[in-house]
């Protein structure tokens, strides 16, 4: 088979050296054939007129000889492809707006596979990935599903999952790194010594990471990725290699150098550090000190399962709570580790809407299909004489279907070819639409296997448009296709009935389409009418990273915030300003526990997660935080280090449902300590959003005073009097007085922080919406096409119908009546079609039911009005058909 | 009775596999070889030769090359691939069988059943 189809793909190659080559071969056979009857007594031309009849036709044995090279179907097919070139040529009009469609259609879904292809299909770019998992400790009754792994996990865990080959811990971190003078903040990542083996890839040059290196102390070294080394290393790899690099002001030596385009999910970290840790780090009371910032991932052993790890990580996890002295409280929380697959985890947030962005566009790429099906049916109609006589001069069945197919085809791949165009156009426009921050968002691309699939789906469209075609074309006797032609009688029953449903089909599917977008706009719009909780005009935030060389102690700490909220707050245009260790709608949605004293767990009751910011200077004037009883925390707070601490609205409720909160006591932690460790509450401030402002969970929040509240972030908020963005440079500036080498980043107004959060609602509303615009534009085109040539079809009956005295307005109203009876059944298939798409989006939507009357109604009203429209030239048409002109041209 | 015997159906492609294994020849070689090998009683239809050295190509048994005449012309040289070979054996053998039995079947004589 393979040589055959080898020695097919050669002829086909080199098609004119293998015609030359056989036409060569049989004329020197006839000659020498001529030859040697000539030597035998023939006379000169008698011998080749003999040769030449004894060989028989030529032209048949080269058919013959074609033949056997399997060359036939493919001259067949060119042949076809000219005639189909040809006819659709003909046809400008058809053709352009099939073309359009098509490109716009296919680029649209293009554009979205391309996404979903190297975010969800594409394995992640470490050898054999989907062995990789990750997993986390999850306390759901405390109202934390989600809380990262502590040390301690890693230590039991490590080795003695028999379902891992590796077992690795990482976390996400900050340095500044450089001398003196030219430093600047970098993304770092602590990981244990096997993550590197764990991924399948480590450093090209030098080694990774040690066991003893992760003893605090002992952990001065530093694996470079490849772009770090270029751009601050201008030495090749191995003079680097044992060279020094300040980091927080300490020397760390470089051991390795990661090769080119590593990148672990969405890290920016240029670095890579050890994750040291202390011995009592590692032991059972810090079980569950996880916090979102540190992570396991691991790699199944082959031949192992992800339930497999699970039942063994279980089991684990019950033997180890004879030694757990919180194991009662944990297990009241719920507590239970859970394994995922690393890549579903790491795409599961997005996962659902870019299914709904394709699931939208493949209902776009439908209605074009139907579009495109009904003017072809209407093309055909037109064409049925030319097939009927060719069938009649011995056309076989199978050469019409395959002509129909060729011709479909032809037009699907030059749409698919534009369609291709307008993807990669497509792709560069995804940025707007945030496609960028996606997981693996950078890896989306125009490649070959965009082509492929394009390829692929314009075969298939153009065979699926082709069958309703073909079935019409060879089910009318030949015969009656000409007389009926010849007559110039209506077109065939069950053709108009096909072509009605197909426009029945579009308004569906664009209804439903219409319905989708309402329901996401709605969402939108609920999200947006949100009150965050603040006030996010006029502030401006930054983040300051200190060098934890120069200020490793608190008190230096405390100096400086002391020092920077002085020198802002005397700049001119600045009316408060504040410090907070965790900015709202910045992504930490981190939780911790805080103990309430005197609060009795009610059973099945467990200790809950919450918010804890440390804020000092004027945090909640800076913000527009409402304050709701009491007094806000102040920068007198901080430097004094009051055990005083604000809680909000959602917290004050939980734990004092009577309002009695002011002077209660709380612990920072799970369980009670001593007194002397007690915050006292001074204040109850209103909810702020921190994860998102769709997230509704009453999850509550504590402030504490920054001094009391430890944590290597810290925010500035600058509430200013005029535009935030004016102040930008200020602030730049007065950090850079108190000390030159802290740097300042992510300068941007909260505002800003606040559209920016809402990306995940606005994007999918923003492109089901230019999908919608699309999808009436086409059902719009589809109605007027098929009403336009019911009245063309009709234009003889309409002429006797007005000659024998008919007015003008009943023949509008028919047609328009027509065009009504099409909407509405349209319109019905649409609801039930809108209320399983409602059903399916149900985890996108926003404070709005699946199935919404409003949406419905507007998608409906949206929906007639632009079909009637499309229907009211054609109705208009029909009525002033001239009778006269009519009855002439029948004659 | 015509000196010339028909080709059984089936049989061309055989035969021209054994003209080929002889030695390297072009079209008309083959259909000359055939008819010295077959002692003159073998003549191939001119016509069905051609596409049944395509066909044989096309299938690997045979491979053509472009090369110089005796007579210093261009022509395509057909020779026996090792598939080709095979074939030709297991071809022959089956033949034989063939032959034997239906020689054993027509010499039958009615004492001996």
């Amino acid at each position: 088979m393979l040589k055959r189809l080898r020695s097919l793909l050669r002829a086909l190659q080199s098609r004119r050296d293998f015609e030359q080559g056989m036409s060569e071969e049989l004329e020197s056979h006839i000659e020498q054939y001529a030859q040697d009857l000539t030597r035998a007594g023939v006379p000169p031309q008698e011998a080749m007129r003999r040769a030449r009849m004894e060989f028989g036709g030529l032209n048949g044995v080269q058919e013959e000889c074609r033949a056997a090279r399997w060359l036939h179907p493919f001259d067949e097919l060119v042949r076809q492809t000219r005639h189909a070139a040809r006819l659709l040529r003909k046809s400008p009009g058809f053709t352009i707006t099939a073309l359009l469609t098509l490109a716009v259609c296919l680029g649209a879904n293009l554009t979205i596979f391309a996404v979903i292809d190297s975010v969800l299909l594409r394995p992640l770019p470490f050898p054999d990935a989907g062995r990789l998992v990750t997993m986390f400790n999850s306390y759901p009754k405390a109202g934390v599903e989600r809380d990262g792994s502590s040390i301690t996990n890693y230590y039991e865990r490590r080795a003695r999952i028999p379902a891992f080959s590796s077992l690795s811990l990482y976390r996400y971190g900050k340095v500044i790194a450089g001398e003196t003078g030219s430093t600047e903040r970098q993304q770092i990542m602590r990981v244990s010594p096997e993550f590197f083996s764990t991924l399948g890839i480590g450093p090209v040059v030098g080694r990774g990471f040690t066991e003893e290196e992760t003893s605090v102390g002992a952990d001065r070294v530093v694996i470079l990725t490849d772009t770090y080394w270029k751009q601050h290393f201008n030495r090749g790899y191995n003079q680097v290699i044992g060279k020094k690099l300040r980091l927080d002001g300490v020397p760390y030596t470089v051991i390795g150098i990661l090769p080119p385009g590593f990148r672990f999910l969405s890290s920016k970290a240029q670095l890579y550090l050890p994750f040291s840790s202390r011995p009592e780090e590692r032991g059972p009371r810090e079980m569950h000190s996880g916090g979102n910032s540190k992570q396991l991932i691991a790699r199944l052993r082959p031949g192992a399962t992800l339930s497999q790890a699970q039942t063994q990580i279980d089991a684990q996890n019950n033997l180890l709570e004879r030694d757990d002295p919180q194991a009662k409280m944990m297990a009241d929380a719920g507590f239970r580790t859970v394994v995922k697959p690393l890549h579903a985890d790491y795409v599961a947030s997005v996962r659902p809407v870019l299914l709904l962005l394709q699931a939208g566009a493949l209902i776009l790429l439908l209605i074009a299909a139907v579009n495109l099906a009904n003017l072809l049916l209407i093309r055909i109609n037109g064409r049925s004489k030319e097939i009927a006589v060719r069938q009649a001069l011995g056309a076989s069945r199978l050469q019409v279907l395959s002509e129909t197919i060729v011709e479909t085809t032809v037009l699907t791949l030059a749409g698919g070819f534009l369609g291709l165009i307008a993807g990669a156009a497509g792709i560069r426009a995804l940025t707007i639409f945030g496609a960028d921050r996606l997981p693996q968002g950078s890896q989306i691309a125009f490649d070959g296997r965009l082509a492929l699939v394009a390829f692929l789906g314009a075969v298939v469209l153009g065979i699926a448009l082709a069958l309703p075609i073909a079935w019409f074309a060879l089910r009318t006797e030949p015969a009656n296709a000409i007389q009926s032609q010849a007559r110039g009688g209506t077109a065939s029953h069950a053709m108009q009935s096909l072509r009605h449903a197909f426009v029945v089909a579009q308004i569906a599917l664009s209804f439903v389409l219409l319905s989708g977008t309402g329901l996401l706009a709605l969402s939108l719009k609920h999200a947006m009418s949100v009150s965050p909780g603040f006030r996010a005009d006029h502030v401006l935030t930054g983040q300051i990273s200190l060098p934890g060389g120069t200020y490793r102690d608190w008190p230096s700490r405390l100096a400086f915030n002391a020092e920077l909220l002085k020198e802002i707050g005397r700049q001119p245009g600045v009316s408060a300003v504040g410090l907070v260790n965790n900015l709202p709608l910045s992504g930490n949605n981190g939780k911790s526990a805080a103990t309430v004293k005197g609060h009795v767990l009610r059973p099945g009751e467990s200790a809950r997660g919450h918010y804890a910011y440390g804020v000092d200077g004027d945090y909640f004037a800076a913000m527009g935080i409402a304050l709701r009883e009491g007094r806000f925390l102040t920068a007198d707070d901080s430097r004094r280090g009051n055990r005083v601490c604000v809680v909000d609205e959602d917290f004050a409720r939980y734990y004092w449902p009577h309002g009695d909160a002011l002077g209660q006591r709380l612990f920072e932690g799970s369980g009670e300590a001593s007194d002397a460790q007690a915050f006292t509450v001074v204040g109850v401030v209103g909810n702020v959003k921190q994860a998102a402002l769709t997230d509704d969970a009453a999850q509550g929040a504590v402030y504490y005073p920054y001094a009391l509240r430890t944590d290597d972030n810290l925010s500035v908020v600058v509430r200013a009097i005029r535009s935030p963005e004016s102040l930008g440079l200020t602030l730049q500036r007065a950090v850079r007085q108190i000390d030159p080498q802290v740097p300042v980043n992510d300068i941007r107004s909260m505002d800003a922080l606040v559209d920016e959060s809402l990306a995940a609602q606005r994007s999918p509303a923003l492109l089901t919406a230019v999908f919608s615009a699309i999808a009436l534009l086409l059902t719009s085109i589809g109605t007027y096409g098929v009403l336009g040539y019911a009245v063309a079809l009709r234009r003889g009956e309409i002429g006797i119908r007005m000659a024998l005295g008919a007015q003008p307005r009943k023949i509008r109203e028919q047609f328009l009546a027509l065009a009504l009876r099409l909407i509405i059944f349209g319109a019905m298939l649409g609801i039930f079609g809108a209320w399983l798409t409602g059903q399916a989006m149900r985890s996108l939507l926003f404070h709005v039911p699946p199935v919404d009357p409003p949406v419905l109604a507007w998608s409906a009203g949206c929906m007639a009005f632009v079909s009637l429209l499309a229907c009211l030239l054609p109705s208009r048409r029909a009525a002033r058909i001239s009778p006269m002109e009519t009855l002439r041209s029948l004659g | 009775m015509n000196k010339n015997a028909d080709l059984l159906p089936g049989t061309l492609d055989m035969l021209i596999l054994k003209a080929v294994s002889l030695k390297p020849l072009h079209g008309y070689g083959v259909l000359l070889r055939i008819r010295q090998i077959s002692g003159e009683a073998l003549e191939i239809p001119q016509g069905s030769l051609y596409p049944a050295l395509y066909r044989l190509e096309h299938q690997g048994l045979i491979a053509g090359e472009w090369g110089q005449s005796e007579n210093n012309r261009r022509a395509k040289y057909y020779t026996l691939t090792a598939t080709g070979r095979r074939r030709l054996r297991e071809e022959t053998a089956g033949w034989n069988r063939l032959a034997a039995a239906i020689a054993s079947a027509l010499n039958t004589t009615p004492e001996e059943i």
